[in-house]
């Protein structure tokens, strides 16, 4: 409960403010300190101070908590484009700052209420991946592949993360995963093609000793090793006997 | 006691991967080091040449398994071996050699033992143009004896060189032209097979 005094300071801070007296960040003090809800006021006043580079720097620690109350006054207001560009720069002020746990913890967040924000999803991945944490970097990319099933980039990735994670199911989704980028890309992508010999190869060497029914068929691989081939001849010849060679070590 | 190996880079072998690294600022980038042990000095590596590899998605297997197949293959007929493994970071102030940059370094250390990881120092790279410093904008990671990767010492600088003394100078100018638009890695290959990533043409 705010008090009559409390009340009143407050409302006179917003006049000044109001009327060009300044202390807007004073007034973001308060209304956090008291507790209030004036989403308005505060999204008004917060966005002056952040779209300014001087008053922002003069923050110095304090600019996480101006981002924090930004952001939920912008979504109270339903202004869910400045939410957006608030908590992306929080995620990149994160990251510049070496801070990637707290980066995965806003990203995370963010793509609760946002989640269809492709970009947020790919930023959540690569950040993973460089963790080395394929398993959550791969449920980004089947987040995308459900909001975006036709995106060549979401398949190969996919089946990149897929072929890292290794063991024989997810090798196998690999290879299917690799199989739909090159239908999708009119069958020449180069790291597609040279997926599913990846794939074929490690399948085989895990798949040693199983029965005859888990052995792949090797249409598919041939048929990559064909077209790579076809293509390194017309546009990368001297590369051709290196090609070769890999492709001679994989069919083992 | 055994002596302490030490690394010799050459000028062209080093500037190549500073290129690269100055060419994607905004990401991490990578490259293998080729080389050999000197024959007439066993406790020096030779690094002769080096292969810009990518600049996005360093943690993925796929690209770097066929790259190090190609690689290994073309430099193997020349009597070269993969002899270590160079990292740059993605931000500029991260001086610490990352879990992707040790697990590829481990891997590289069972093609040649005493490989070695370079990781690109900013700090070092950014005071280039102002200094007369011959040393290499780089820092020598080494595995010890529990295969954990330790920066080498305060005399590491010692322990990494350049062949060429005047090589930062080289550096320097290229850095000017800005001739790192020139480089090709193995990403930019996969994206498009007609670009070579030996770069023949780039010293010329």
């Amino acid at each position: 409960m705010v008090s009559k005094t409390e009340e009143t300071q407050l409302n006179r801070l917003e006049n000044q403010v109001d009327n060009g007296g300044g202390g807007a960040w004073e007034y973001l003090c308060l209304v956090r300190k008291l507790k209030v809800r004036r989403s308005e006021k505060v999204l008004k006043y917060g966005l002056s101070i952040l779209n300014d580079p001087k008053k922002r720097s003069a923050l110095g620690p304090e600019e996480w908590t101006l981002y924090e109350q930004l952001a939920i006054a912008a979504m109270d207001c339903q202004c869910l484009d400045v939410a957006k560009v608030i908590h992306k720069r929080r995620v990149a002020m994160a990251k510049a700052q070496g801070n990637i746990s707290v980066a995965i913890e806003w990203l995370n967040k963010y793509l609760e209420i946002f989640m269809a924000d492709h970009d947020a999803w790919r930023e959540l991945a690569d950040i993973y991946l460089s963790l080395q944490m394929y398993k959550q970097a791969a449920f980004c990319y089947e987040e995308l592949l459900l909001s975006h099933p036709t995106v060549p980039l979401y398949h190969l990735t996919y089946a990149d993360v897929l072929y890292t994670l290794g063991g024989l199911e997810n090798l196998q989704t690999a290879k299917k995963y690799y199989a739909s980028t090159i239908d999708l890309t009119g069958g020449k992508n180069t790291r597609a093609l040279l997926g599913i010999c990846l794939c074929t190869s490690a399948i085989a060497r895990l798949s040693k000793g199983r029965s005859k029914e888990d052995k792949e068929s090797p249409e598919l691989q041939s048929l990559a090793a064909k077209v790579l081939e076809k293509e390194y001849k017309q546009r990368a010849a001297d590369k051709l006997g290196l090609l070769t060679s890999a492709l001679r070590s994989l069919k083992i | 006691m055994v002596a302490e190996l030490k690394y010799e880079i050459s000028q062209n072998a080093y500037i190549k991967l500073v290129l690269h690294a100055l060419k994607h600022k905004t990401t991490a980038v990578n490259g293998i080091l080729l080389g050999r042990v000197n024959p007439q000095n066993d406790s020096v590596v030779e690094i002769t040449d080096s292969v810009p590899l990518f600049h996005s998605n360093l943690a993925l297997l796929p690209s770097l398994e066929i790259a190090l197949i190609m690689i290994e293959e073309h430099y193997g007929s020349k009597g070269l071996g993969i002899v270590g493994y160079f990292h740059a970071n993605e931000r500029f102030d991260d001086a610490e050699l990352g879990i992707v940059a040790k697990n590829i370094g481990d891997h590289i250390c069972r093609y040649f033992p005493q490989a070695a990881i370079f990781l690109l120092d900013n700090k070092k790279l950014e005071a280039l143009p102002m200094g007369k410093d011959q040393s290499p904008v780089m820092q020598l990671y080494i595995r010890d004896a529990s295969k954990n990767w330790k920066l080498a010492g305060p005399d590491g600088g010692s322990r990494l060189v350049i062949k060429e003394p005047a090589a930062n100078a080289v550096l320097s100018d290229y850095i000017s032209s800005e001739k790192w638009q020139d480089v090709v890695d193995f990403d930019d290959h996969l994206d498009d097979i007609k670009k070579d990533w030996l770069n023949p043409e780039l010293f010329k």
